[in-house]
């Protein structure tokens, strides 16, 4: 399963864990375990970079922290996408279209 | 971004909180994946072995998040203050001197900043302040000095002068209030219309005037004090009903004044309307009020000055006879409220300036001689990796440490100075308006900053260079550089200091020459005081005249009492009231001017104050008497040029035509009547002991305990006008000590902040020297095992001491040439480039110089040679 496995480009993790936060609030092992079940094992969230990712994108106010408690009955700090992360995760989604458009155009050229 | 500030605000000051969340959020992860793990059918040992490679390290995961948080500038700076409070705690002594040199630097300095600001930048209590005026009138080229206004004037200013939003005034008057239990002596305004729309103050509650009631005829009512209200009525907030009693009518309160309202003077408790279109008050020769204004928006003084003068123009001709000689004067309110004080303010606070300044080269040359110290210690860290800008921050922090600790002891010695100000002060305006307030805290943490920025930026900078270059080959060199630059630094603090010391020398010479004045009268033994009156007794002055008689008569026969009279001006102290005269006997042809200065005295004055009476009699009981004046000396020489004085008349031409001639009975001694710095004026002394209700009365005594009659005194006037009070009592002496008060402040403080500023550069050489001859000892005892004479020794290094001394003395004469122009209109009998107070500074310095220099040298000296080798 190593193989098909993909190293996310930079950049994109604010990206994914904002959308990942769009159903509802969760921890953060479960935001790593969501993208990589979403992407069928394709995308690994790197755990290193997880969470620091996670302060920072708190700290400019698009996730906000809450403790609660967990489905195994744990204290757990669940993250919630915030109204300025909604608007941040749309205008981010937009370039990334854009991006992946462009990028195919010119992958496609004849 | 106001959720980032709260974040890193959490993150800053909830520290351990947000460390030990952290620490939960990523165990729970490891536990969850463990469980993944152990859940596909790991063993758990190997689950846990695979869950931490995926991890990778926890630190460096935490430190990224703290990264992320955003607060590692903060982590740095508080590593730096512990590491800062760490190094002075080692070195007691050093950070002692340095709290201290900066705590009274800072405090000296706040405490003057605090005086600057409470009475001269802060704007005086009223709205608008800026934009109310005194209003004075005056005829040029003429000496008559009585600025108030007729009624009908301020009438017509008001009503014509456009650049004016209202113009009102006001008088002072005593009386005796008998509403209590016991009659009280009440100072009370008259307030022409407008007075309080001018102030723009309202009443705690009531109201202000009506229009009706400030007209003639109008219902009789008055305002009152927070603080009389509260003697009289408590804490009732409600007016019906209430009123004062003044000539046993009741006069109904209609407002009063919240206790901020303290104008036109401080111990006014009632206002009450005077109208200006009563019959009494049409003379427009009159002078009844002191005249106050407030300026339309944007309008400067001097065009209301302008406006004004064009206007009085006009009603000189419509009236001739009163109005065509005068012109107007207008002066900012706050002005003329100070006076002289804001110069002398400024003064001050300049000279504690350069106290601070001097503080703070003084602790610059002494932090370099401890970095040098600490070479070695610095070396390691930039050997450890540190960046110079580290170790700058590093030593920088040290500084500000330093500086808050300093600020902290500036602002409690600042806020126990005010207590100085307020007695040497006491009678200066607004002086009691000084208190700690947030303007001092801010003041004193900028200089802090400041400080310590001018203090240790430079040496940190200067050290870091030196060790980052240093790679150990130019030692030698950078020890002389660095030696070069404390002694200009002593230099500096010498320069400043007998600068300061040339100033203070100055003013003390001044104040010793105005205390050794001779006075001409004898103000040891007389006590001065008032007795209750008002203006209203002004109607019948016979009777007036009366009672001053009957009340010197009972004085005279008190036990104790050698002599006791009154007069209209307390002598000694300037009162400023001239007079144009012409005497009658003069010869046609002799059109000099003669101003004289105007006093009015009753019979004893001479004896009382021991003014020698050098030709024909005093004044003599006067209740109908013939008009007489008494001269003095200066009056008789200037004036009337070897003919006899006694027997001719004079008489007054200035505003009153009508005045009767009155005859010269005798020729005094000249006496400093205006003041100990204010030169004789010719002066007339008017025969008249009710030259208004409420004359000074002057009593000598007997025997030397002047202030033990004061009972006797109270007593007596008790005995036979029971409903008088005795008031604003005093010993003479006492009342001239108050008219030095603005001079006796700045000399006082300029003379302690210049001994302040030569202790701290002493200091400062002594340290500097020390310190040379420290890290000189391998030297010197290599010096003295080769033979040096221990004597040569001593001389090189004191030779050193005095020379940087003499260096700063040289720039000091060149500064305190500007120091004495800066004080020279503050200055009595010295010139302000008086060469033997500038030859005692100097000697006085360069004297403190050697001493300092001295022991340091002598330690040089003894250094033991054999001792320094085994060191090595």
């Amino acid at each position: 399963m190593g193989d098909e496995r993909l190293d996310l480009p930079q950049g994109t993790l604010d990206l994914l864990i904002l959308r990942t936060l769009t159903p509802g609030p969760l921890h953060g092992w479960a935001i790593s375990e969501r993208i990589q079940q979403v992407s069928r094992d394709v995308l690994q969230v790197p755990q290193g970079s997880l969470y620091p990712a996670l302060h920072r994108l708190e700290r400019r106010g698009w996730i906000s922290p809450q403790w609660g408690v967990s489905d195994n009955n744990r204290k757990a700090k669940y993250y919630a996408l915030t109204r300025r992360g909604e608007k941040q995760l749309a205008s981010e989604t937009r370039s990334w279209r854009k991006l992946i458009d462009a990028v195919g155009l010119v992958l496609d050229m004849d | 971004m106001f959720s980032d500030l709260r974040y890193r605000l959490r993150a800053l000051f909830r520290r351990s909180t947000v460390e030990q969340e952290l620490d939960d959020e990523l165990r729970f992860h490891l536990e969850r994946q463990k469980n993944k793990y152990i859940a596909s059918g790991m063993p758990p040992i190997e689950a846990a072995r695979r869950v931490r490679i995926d991890f990778g390290a926890t630190d460096s995961i935490k430190e990224e998040c703290r990264d992320a948080r955003g607060i590692r500038v903060f982590d740095e700076i508080t590593r730096n203050v512990r590491y800062a409070g760490r190094t002075l705690a080692r070195r007691p002594g050093f950070t002692t001197v340095v709290v201290l040199t900066l705590g009274f630097g800072i405090g000296a300095n706040g405490a003057v900043f605090s005086a600057l600001n409470a009475v001269v930048l802060r704007s005086l209590p009223f709205p608008d302040a800026q934009q109310l005026v005194t209003i004075e009138q005056y005829q040029p080229g003429a000496a008559q000095a009585s600025t108030f206004v007729a009624p009908a004037r301020v009438e017509d200013w008001h009503r014509l002068a456009g650049t004016f939003q209202a113009i009102t005034g006001y008088f002072l008057d005593d009386l005796t209030e008998t509403s209590g239990e016991l009659p009280e002596r009440v100072s009370q305004a008259w307030v022409a219309p407008r007075f309080f729309e001018v102030c723009s103050v309202a009443p705690d509650f009531g109201r202000i005037f009506t229009r009706d009631e400030e007209r003639f005829g109008g219902p009789a009512v008055a305002i009152v004090s927070e603080r009389f209200w509260k003697r009289r009525f408590g804490d009732t907030r409600t007016l019906r009903q209430r009123s004062v009693r003044i000539a046993n009518r009741p006069v109904p309160i209609v407002g009063v004044m919240p206790s901020s309202f303290t104008f036109p003077d401080t111990d006014v408790d009632i206002w009450r309307p005077s109208p200006p279109d009563g019959p009494y008050a049409a003379n427009r020769a009159a002078t009844w009020f002191k005249t106050i204004g407030r300026l339309r928006p944007r309008v400067t003084a001097d065009q209301a000055a302008s406006d004004l003068n064009r206007v009085q123009a006009a009603l000189g001709r419509q009236y001739p006879a009163t109005d065509a000689k005068l012109a107007v004067r207008v002066t900012a309110l706050k002005i003329a409220t100070l006076g002289g004080i804001s110069k002398s303010l400024w003064m001050l606070f300049a000279s504690v300036s350069v106290l601070l300044l001097i503080a703070c080269t003084n602790i610059a040359s002494l932090l370099l001689a401890r970095n040098a110290e600490r070479r070695h210690e610095i070396s390691i860290r930039f050997s450890l990796g540190a960046s110079r800008a580290a170790v700058v921050r590093q030593l920088l922090t040290e500084a500000l440490v330093l500086a808050s600790f300093g600020s902290a002891l500036g602002i409690g010695i600042a806020v126990a100075a005010f207590q100085v100000f307020r007695s040497l002060g006491a009678g200066l305006p607004r002086m009691m308006e000084i208190r700690l307030d947030w303007a001092l805290v801010l003041y004193s943490l900028s200089c802090a900053v400041g400080a310590s920025i001018a203090f240790g930026l430079f040496p940190a900078m200067r050290t870091a260079q030196a060790v980052a270059r240093d790679a150990n080959s130019h030692r030698r060199t950078e020890t002389i550089a660095t030696n070069r630059l404390q002694w200009t630094l002593v230099g500096i603090q010498v320069a400043l200091s007998v600068t300061l010391l040339f100033g203070a020398g100055l003013l003390i010479r001044s104040f010793d020459r105005l205390a050794r004045v001779p006075l001409g009268f004898d103000a040891a033994r007389v006590l001065t005081f008032r007795i209750s009156g008002n203006w209203g007794e002004t109607i019948d002055m016979v009777a007036l005249t009366r009672r001053m008689l009957a009340t010197l008569d009972a004085l005279r026969t008190t036990p104790g009492i050698a002599a006791a009279a009154t007069t209209a001006a307390v002598p000694g102290v300037s009162f400023h009231y001239d007079t144009e005269l012409q005497i009658i006997e003069a010869p046609a042809d002799d059109t000099a001017r003669i101003t004289a200065r105007d006093r009015f005295v009753s019979s004893g004055y001479f004896d009382a104050l021991q003014i020698p009476v050098v030709a024909g009699s005093q004044c003599q009981d006067d209740a109908t008497a013939p008009a007489a004046v008494v001269v003095n000396r200066a009056f008789e020489r200037l004036y009337l040029k070897g003919r006899t004085a006694v027997g001719s008349h004079v008489q007054e031409i200035a505003s009153r035509p009508m005045a009767p001639s009155a005859t010269i009975i005798g020729v005094v001694g000249d006496a400093r009547e205006e003041g100990l710095s204010e030169p004789v004026a010719p002066t007339i002394y008017w025969c008249n002991s009710a030259p208004n209700p409420t004359p000074v009365f002057l009593v000598r005594a007997r025997a030397d305990n002047a202030a033990g009659l004061a009972d006797a005194i109270r007593r007596r006037v008790h005995e036979i006008e029971p409903g008088r009070a005795v008031y604003d009592l005093a010993s003479l002496e006492q009342r001239l000590d108050d008219t030095l008060a603005e001079n006796r402040l700045r000399t006082v403080l300029l003379t302690s902040f210049a001994l302040t500023a030569i202790s701290l550069a002493a200091i400062g050489l002594y340290g500097t020297l020390s310190y040379i001859v420290s890290m000189r000892r391998r030297e010197i005892g290599l010096r003295i095992a080769m033979g040096a004479l221990r004597r040569t020794t001593v001389l090189g290094f004191l030779k050193q001491g005095i020379g940087v001394t003499v260096a700063g003395c040289a720039a000091g004469v060149w500064l305190s040439v500007a120091m004495g122009r800066g004080l020279a209109d503050m200055l009595y009998g010295v010139t302000a480039l008086d060469r033997s107070t500038l030859a005692a500074v100097l000697t006085l310095v360069i004297a403190i110089g050697a001493l300092a220099s001295v022991w340091p040298a002598i330690r040089a000296a003894r250094v033991d040679p054999i001792q320094v080798l085994r060191e090595e």
